[in-house]
């Protein structure tokens, strides 16, 4: 029974692939430029598939991947009905609000927010009764503020610097966000024998370091 | 212009797919006659305040609509809670055995994920009056047999009970929207999330040790079994795997073993379930097609206390899954239409019926046009894809034979 893994395109399935070989699964057609979809390894145990990161839900969520690993930015902005069973602490990072340094705002005034997040810029704003609008963007949200499209943003922060260089600083920290190993609800109890001893392996080296 | 009328959520089920639903319909009335439930009726509307005050479908996912007096009226979105009241109101001695079975359709209306379909088709059985392991027992039974009498094969029931981390909460005194956080990441295995709540939530290292042990409790019974008993720190949770044992014995002597797994970290959305919960799986097939529980406690809301168990399957997602694997029988029966000239209306009109006795479908048309011209008006029609054509032209009949008419004796038809 092969098990199929869905993997956000970039550093995360990067740092996956590495672990895969760690784990000692080959994938002898793979390369970083191969233009095929479907990787399998050489024992037909896992095949993995590149998809962008939204849709790693969900593919994990219908079944037509039975594992998925994706940060948990994309959980909180895409809800989906899957066992989010391991924090594999890799692409660790903060969702924070964040403005023009030394910029003051007037409290109570609705504010506007330039995100990429619309629903965990929606939710964590809800929450604290702060009227605002949000505006989708869908890349350089730093570049908003400082053109007047907005007064806030909410973004994934990792080291800080790019704020730092545009004059901006975090604000508000709305939660820690790293990857996840995520199961499908079926898969994880139909296949039980075959994926139980993965997620073993990936459990063990779960505080594998940063590279 | 041509306005689009589709809602998103609800869908058309074609002639083809009416045929498949009603073949699984016919199927699973059976099964549930043999068993001996009767199939009851509640109506499509409810009362908003039933399903307000019993908090277990989020006052949201309700379709709401005002009557002309005012009142505010839902879509039935479950099947148990009407049913029950049913029972309730017309057998008012709690100690009679009621088994009812349903074929209804639900409405949801789910904010999201788009996918969802907001009208669903549930068939499935409700047993009042009884609360031994075998009464949870024939319901499962009925459950996996409602999937294996359709053919399909590869059935995996998931059991569980609330009362387990119920019991186990119980003893930390949180508030509702905090057990509520905590339901939601044991439900969804969040061990990582789980940790982080525990500390920030000053749980007590030893229960935070064995709530954290939850999510991986799943798998062979028997394995979980001992687990299970390692974790009790009361009598209500030893208590708890005493009654799933004795499901699990019973299930296993009437060779139904195989199908059962465990999973003690499943909570169910429906919060009127009061013990055993179980879900149904299909091989490959990511989401759960049918899932059932004991509710003891919801029958006392209509004055009588009366224990129950019972199950639901969506009928629509089990034609998917036998459209997708070829389970469905096909529609080959033949089908004939005569086309018949002014003269030969009572002759033909009588030789359909004939052949209506005999169980063949058939059709009439009367000629205005050529009939060839006609046949080839049709010809690129799915609905008349098998039929056999007939010519009754001054008292003659002929057959189509593709191309021509040719003469046919009635009597060997």
């Amino acid at each position: 029974m092969k098990i199929r893994f869905a993997l956000a395109k970039g550093r995360v399935a990067k740092k996956a692939i590495t672990l895969f070989h760690e784990l000692g699964y080959v994938f002898p057609d793979y390369s970083e430029k191969s233009r095929k979809l479907i990787f399998t390894d050489t024992t037909q145990s896992i095949a993995f598939f590149l998809v962008k990161s939204p849709d790693v839900p969900v593919y994990v969520a219908t079944g037509a991947a039975d594992i998925g690993i994706v940060g948990r930015d994309v959980l909180l902005e895409h809800p989906a009905d899957v066992y989010e069973l391991l924090n594999l602490n890799i692409g660790r990072c903060k969702m924070c609000v964040a403005g023009i340094k030394n910029k003051s705002l007037p409290p109570g005034k609705k504010l506007i927010i330039g995100t990429k997040y619309p629903k965990i810029a929606k939710d964590y704003f809800c929450q604290k009764d702060q009227p605002v609008d949000i505006i989708e963007i869908n890349g350089s949200v730093e570049l908003a503020p400082l053109l007047g499209l907005c007064d806030l943003i909410v973004d994934i922060v990792e080291s800080g610097a790019t704020l730092k260089e545009n004059g901006l600083e975090v604000l508000e920290e709305i939660s820690s966000i790293s990857s996840r190993l995520i199961v499908n609800k079926v898969s994880l109890k139909t296949k039980t024998k075959a994926i139980k001893p993965i997620i073993g392996k990936f459990d063990a080296q779960q505080s594998f370091p940063e590279r | 212009m041509l306005t689009n009328y589709t809602i998103e959520g609800f869908e058309n089920i074609q002639y083809q797919g009416y045929e498949a639903l009603f073949y699984i319909q016919s199927k699973l009335r059976n099964l549930y006659k043999l068993y001996g439930y009767h199939q009851i009726s509640t109506p499509t509307f409810e009362m908003y305040d039933l399903y307000a005050a019993e908090e277990s479908i989020v006052s949201d996912d309700l379709f709401k609509l005002v009557n002309h007096q005012g009142k505010v009226l839902t879509l039935k979105p479950d099947a148990t809670l009407p049913i029950t009241r049913m029972a309730a109101i017309n057998h008012k001695d709690p100690r009679e055995i009621i088994k009812f079975s349903y074929l209804t359709n639900l409405y949801r209306n789910f904010s999201s994920p788009e996918i969802i379909k907001k009208e669903e088709t549930q068939m499935g059985v409700e047993y009042f009056g009884n609360n031994n392991p075998e009464c949870d027992g024939e319901v499962i039974e009925i459950a996996i047999n409602s999937l294996l009498k359709c053919g399909i094969t590869d059935v995996h029931i998931d059991l569980g009970h609330v009362g387990f981390i119920n019991h186990l909460l119980n003893s930390l005194n949180f508030c509702d929207r905090l057990k509520g956080e905590l339901f939601q990441l044991i439900e969804n295995k969040n061990i990582g999330d789980i940790a982080e709540f525990l500390e920030k939530n000053l749980v007590d290292k030893k229960i935070g040790h064995i709530i954290l042990r939850l999510p991986k409790l799943y798998g062979e019974p028997k394995e979980i079994f001992e687990e299970m008993l390692s974790m009790c720190i009361n009598s209500e949770m030893e208590e708890v795997v005493q009654t799933l044992k004795s499901v699990y014995r019973h299930l296993e002597e009437i060779g139904l073993g195989k199908y059962i797994s465990f999973d003690i970290g499943f909570t169910n959305a429906m919060n009127y379930y009061s013990d055993i919960i179980f879900k149904g799986y299909i091989d490959n097939w990511g989401e759960p097609v049918l899932n059932g529980g004991r509710y003891n406690h919801l029958s006392e809301k209509f004055g009588i206390k009366r224990p129950a168990v019972g199950f639901s399957v969506d009928i629509l997602k089990m034609m998917d899954y036998m459209d997708k694997n070829a389970l469905l029988p096909e529609d080959n029966r033949s089908k004939t239409a005569i086309l018949y000239d002014c003269d030969s209306k009572v002759h033909a009109y009588k030789l359909a019926d004939n052949l209506r006795t005999k169980g063949e479908s058939t059709e009439l048309f009367i000629l205005k046009v050529d009939p060839i011209a006609f046949i080839n008006s049709q010809s690129h029609n799915e609905l008349y894809k098998h039929t056999r054509f007939f010519l009754m032209e001054k008292n003659h009949l002929k057959v189509y034979n593709g191309k021509d008419f040719i003469e046919i004796k009635e009597e060997m038809l």
